[in-house]
């Protein structure tokens, strides 16, 4: 019995030290032979040293120098003026970011060096989170929303596409932001902090006289309301602050009006519910990939009648 | 002496070796050889000594579980097998430990499907426009509106986009529907999991038959009584 015993033993033994070895050999264990190890320190610490070097010169590399291979994405104006698309590892909507190295609810962003070295930062604007964005990448002819515009925007929420429009109209524009609901307020207050043309209003929009001395004239208004007589909100706040002339985007959610009938009958009825208010619809679009049964309908606002006699 | 006398070339000895004529019998076999065979031999015969004595001294009246808990199949030993090594509980357990892993890779997987598709708009694809609704006061604006629109149709961007970028970009959409196939499939696992899970609880339960299932599927479909609980 005594020979197999010790047999036994002596190759466990073996097995032992061979493993050893490996773990030094293994990337992970590199650094750790080194540091044990006077002798055999030296070529761990060099490899280690070698290996680490590249893998930072390959990350730091496009950013800082841009001379590899240039850049990772490029970046091309939109039909809308203002929002731009991205191609790259993402293919998607952005927009010029007014305050660059802040994301304002964890969107990605996508850098851009131009040719004299500037850089540039678009934030990606999801369309799964802004109807505007869906509205966009649906393919509505215009949403009047451009560099220096100002804008009226009801339903801010937490500011999510607040900060998208502000990126659009720049720092010549105005977004008025508002919102009733206190909590998704804060986030939006703080979120104007940071963006001087947006102007957070913590206030019911049905009735826009509270509001009177913040707000001025606007160019378009955007509702997101989600209430049953969004309609009457928006004939309200645009016959008080929207110009002659000037346009509405609103996003209908069928199931917040009347969730009895069918989605396109809703839509009719608040057509010609807006109609009525003096509004003249020019586009409607289903937001149908991004939101069920959703709607956005872009039109003006006291349109001027003369044109159409004058052609 | 001793020295001299190795300095003399001797003729080398040569041990005997088979014979030729008995070749047949393998190998001469030499002291050493039958020294270990002997060892062996011997070794053999101490252990079925023992063996024996052990036997002729066996206590009639001993007795271990053992004796009736195994078995020896072709002549090797074997505890009996027991039906079912876990209580009721203890699979439960384990089965809902395995649901929660399934879940868990669920849920990071739709997360990860909700980032991807985040930043991947599908813009270059052509959009269904029967979603698109155009609003004219008369039939003449109508006309000229259609006018417009059939001569507006252009790709939203332009085509001359570097092939490692477009290479990138695909690469991103393809990772995209793996990993809502994999959504698929593995909401599938889980809903075969919960489904065998509280098929295994208590409450008295009996399957449709096909005409009574209003969404027609090609699962069983169950029907729990209802009980009063207080």
């Amino acid at each position: 019995m005594g020979p197999p015993v010790r047999g036994r033993g002596g190759s466990g033994g073996g097995f032992r030290g061979g493993r050893g070895g490996d773990r030094g050999g293994r990337s992970f264990g590199g650094g750790r032979g080194g540091g044990r190890g006077g002798g055999r320190g030296t070529p761990f610490k060099s490899r280690g040293g070698g290996r680490g070097g590249p893998r930072g010169g390959g990350r730091g590399g496009p950013r800082g120098g841009g001379m590899k291979g240039g850049n990772k994405v490029i970046v091309e104006p939109h039909r809308h003026e203002g929002t731009f698309i991205a191609k790259g590892k993402e293919d998607a909507l952005v927009t010029k970011n007014l305050v660059p190295g802040e994301a304002v609810y964890n969107e990605k962003r996508v850098t851009v060096q131009n040719e004299d070295g500037t850089k540039v930062e678009y934030r990606i604007w999801n369309p799964f989170r802004s109807k505007l964005a869906a509205a966009v990448l649906n393919g509505v002819d215009n949403i009047w929303m451009k560099p220096g515009s100002k804008v009226l925007y009801l339903g801010a929420a937490s500011g999510t596409t607040v900060s998208h429009v502000s990126d659009i109209v720049g720092p010549t524009g105005v977004v008025y932001a508002v919102e009733f609901s206190h909590r998704s307020g804060r986030d939006l207050v703080n979120m104007a902090k940071k963006r001087t043309n947006v102007i957070p209003i913590i206030e019911d929009a049905r009735h826009p006289a509270k509001y009177r001395m913040l707000v001025g004239m606007v160019d378009v208004i955007f509702s997101d309301v989600a209430q049953p007589d969004q309609a009457r909100i928006l004939g309200l706040n645009a016959s008080y602050y929207l110009k002659a002339g000037g346009h509405f985007v609103i996003s209908i959610k069928a199931n917040c009006i009347d969730s009895t009938v069918p989605a396109t009958v809703v839509f009719d009825n608040e057509v010609n519910k807006l109609k009525a208010d003096q509004f003249k619809p020019i586009e409607q679009i289903t937001l149908e990939p991004f939101e069920r049964d959703h709607a956005c309908v872009v039109g003006g606002y006291r349109v001027p009648k003369k044109k159409k006699d004058a052609e | 002496m001793s020295s001299l006398r190795n300095a003399v070339p001797r003729p080398a000895h040569k041990e005997r070796h088979q014979p030729s004529s008995r070749k047949t019998f393998g190998l001469l076999e030499k002291h050493k050889d039958y020294v270990e065979r002997a060892k062996a031999y011997h070794k053999k015969q101490d252990t079925l000594r023992i063996l024996r004595e052990k036997a002729a001294n066996r206590n009639e009246d001993e007795f271990y579980f053992k004796m009736i808990k195994s078995k020896t199949v072709d002549g090797v030993h074997r505890p009996v097998e027991k039906d079912n090594k876990y209580t009721q509980e203890e699979l439960i357990l384990m089965k809902t430990q395995d649901i929660g892993y399934i879940l868990q890779k669920l849920q990071s997987e739709k997360k990860k499907v909700e980032k991807l598709s985040a930043m991947l708009h599908s813009i270059d694809n052509n959009k269904p426009l029967n979603n698109h609704v155009y609003f004219a006061d008369d039939r003449e604006e109508a006309k000229e509106l259609k006018l417009q629109l059939s001569k507006r149709k252009t790709s939203p961007t332009s085509e001359d986009i570097l092939p490692s970028l477009k290479r990138k970009t695909e690469r991103s959409y393809k990772e995209l529907e793996a990993r809502k196939n994999r959504v698929n499939q593995l909401e599938k696992v889980y809903m075969d999991m919960a489904m065998t899970k509280e098929l295994q609880k208590n409450g008295r339960k009996r399957k449709l038959r096909e005409d009574e299932i209003v969404n027609p599927t090609n699962r069983p479909v169950y029907k729990w009584f209802a009980e009063r609980k207080r």
